[in-house]
């Protein structure tokens, strides 16, 4: 039988179809939790910044413009509860944060040291990074979604990229 | 042109580690609950926008007065820059919109833009989100007060205030009103109207809203969390945890933290042991400060999972947690921040001067 499509699903969750909600929530919930990894570098923030995401979602999803994606919507709003709590994290705190992922399981393959080098970008390269080539968004849509100029966002993925390069080389060499 | 490193970088989500089964069964029950098929509050809230706009007018009126009788000592912008500010006045902590607390049974209250109100006698104060509105208990009256607008409602409540708490949207104020012995919980518009009595016997312990505004959290009479939901006009007791010391909903979602004299319960499942001092939420994180036998206090926040995130301690004794800020007291004064030098004095007391209520927008 056919998968219901995204739109379907929002169309009925709005009527209150907790079902069709839950098809939601398990459709995206990996993916937006590892977006949420990959930007805050840690387990128990991913945890909280994905829930916290799915359920401002779910609570916005009246207002949601069926007629858009469901996912890259759900990933702005993750992208900016991370950003949010790392800036306030930042703001409030004089500790040093960690910025590798913790106790990352990955594949014995050179993606390891790039999940490792994109962990030390800046929050802010390392969003539009992850919105980019993690979710697939446009700079377009980064840049609506993060509320920036397309110029910042290009600007800032281009610095990203010649970061991610050198380090990559770096690790290459060594 | 797409590079063999953007390539690469398009695989990075598939290479990123895997969430834990357990966090997305947690976080989908949470969701499910955040689903808002046309709730029947919304007509009502529509209503009360309506109103609250049709009121500003009256409001305004309402503010001359109260100034004019001069129960209030207030200053606006440049005029409250002239005046070098000390410790003994209220400090706004960085970022925050504004700040208040009763200090030595006196209204304390500063806001971003210079806004200060300093002396007036009061029971007890609330800000309102983004601190554009300032409630206090004054007399037997709750006093409404918007700085940017200079704008005040009173409206006489038949005795003292000890408790206020707006809602997160603005549209509605729930507050405690002793009378004798006994304390009635009440909710009325933001813009003073349609003031109700929700419950004749409760606890004198600070409501605490919902995220949608759509419900609240008090201490009902025989001490155990209450929910009350607008919408439906129905209370509901959660959790066996009493007597309830304290309670706060999280900024977002519906999880509900309270704490007794010896323990924390965030959604009925209990997270920390010991003597309470305070709780709130930072981000989505539950907050809580644990005292006695842990001198300085220990500050503790949980993920949504009920797994502790962090723990630091800090000065003196905490007095609250809002505002995404711990605030301590020490001998000599009042702290508000994080962790470690984010602590900010906010204000100079001497170690007999009570200070309620504090309470950061």
């Amino acid at each position: 039988m056919r998968e219901p499509s995204d739109r379907d699903l929002v169309r009925r969750a709005r009527r209150g179809d907790r079902d069709a909600a839950a098809a939601l929530f398990r459709r995206y919930w990996r993916d937006a939790w590892r977006a949420a990894f990959v930007i805050t570098g840690r387990r128990s923030l991913a945890d909280d910044v994905a829930a916290d995401g799915f359920e401002r979602a779910f609570a916005a999803l009246g207002r949601f413009d069926d007629r858009r994606p469901f996912g890259p919507w759900l990933h702005r709003i993750v992208a900016n509860r991370a950003l949010d709590l790392l800036r306030a994290e930042r703001r409030l705190s004089d500790e040093e944060l960690p910025e590798l992922p913790d106790a990352a399981p990955v594949h014995d393959s050179g993606d390891r040291s790039l999940l490792a080098a994109v962990a030390e970008l800046s929050v802010e390269r390392r969003v539009v990074v992850v919105l980019r080539y993690g979710v697939g968004m446009t700079p377009k849509q980064i840049a609506a979604a993060l509320d920036l100029p397309v110029g910042t966002v290009n600007s800032r993925l281009a610095r990203a990229l010649e970061q991610l390069r050198e380090s990559v080389e770096v690790e290459h060499v060594e | 042109m797409s590079s063999e490193l953007e390539r690469r970088l398009e695989g990075l989500l598939a290479e990123s580690p895997e969430p834990d089964p357990g966090a997305g069964e947690e976080s989908l029950h949470r969701s499910l609950r955040a689903l808002q098929p046309a709730a029947p509050g919304h007509r009502g809230l529509r209503t009360a926008v309506l109103v609250f706009a049709a009121a500003a007018v009256l409001l305004a009126i309402a503010a001359g007065s109260l100034a004019a009788a001069g129960a209030l000592h207030v200053s606006f912008g440049q005029k409250a820059r002239q005046r070098p500010v000390t410790t003994t006045q209220l400090l706004r902590p960085r970022d925050a919109n504004g700040i208040a607390a009763i200090v030595d049974g006196r209204l304390s209250v500063a806001i971003k833009g210079g806004f200060r109100i300093e002396g007036l006698t009061a029971s007890t104060v609330a800000l309102s989100p983004h601190a554009w509105y300032v409630a206090a208990g004054i007399g037997h009256s709750l006093v409404a007060m918007a700085p940017d607008r200079r704008t005040a409602w009173s409206h006489p409540v038949g005795g003292e205030v000890v408790a206020i708490a707006w809602a997160p949207d603005g549209l509605r104020v729930a507050y405690v009103v002793r009378h004798g012995h006994r304390f009635a919980l009440r909710a009325i518009y933001g813009n003073g109207t349609h003031d109700a009595l929700i419950d004749r016997s409760v606890r004198p312990v600070r409501p605490s809203w919902r995220a949608d505004s759509l419900a609240f959290a008090y201490v009902g009479g025989g001490g155990h969390a209450v929910v009350y939901d607008l919408g439906h006009q129905r209370h509901s007791v959660v959790g066996a945890a009493a007597p309830v010391t304290h309670l706060a909903f999280a900024p977002a979602g519906r999880a509900l933290l309270v704490a007794t004299p010896g323990s924390a319960v965030v959604d009925g499942k209990t997270v920390a042991s010991g003597e309470v001092e305070a709780i709130g939420w930072f981000h989505t994180r539950a907050t809580v400060a644990l005292g006695a036998g842990f001198r300085p206090p220990l500050v503790r926040t949980f993920t949504r999972n009920g797994r502790q995130a962090e723990a630091f301690r800090v000065p003196g004794r905490v007095v609250a947690v809002t505002g995404g800020l711990v605030v301590t007291r020490t001998s000599d004064r009042i702290l508000a921040g994080w962790r470690g030098k984010s602590l900010n004095t906010v204000l100079g007391v001497r170690s007999t001067t009570p200070v309620a209520d504090l309470a950061v927008g």
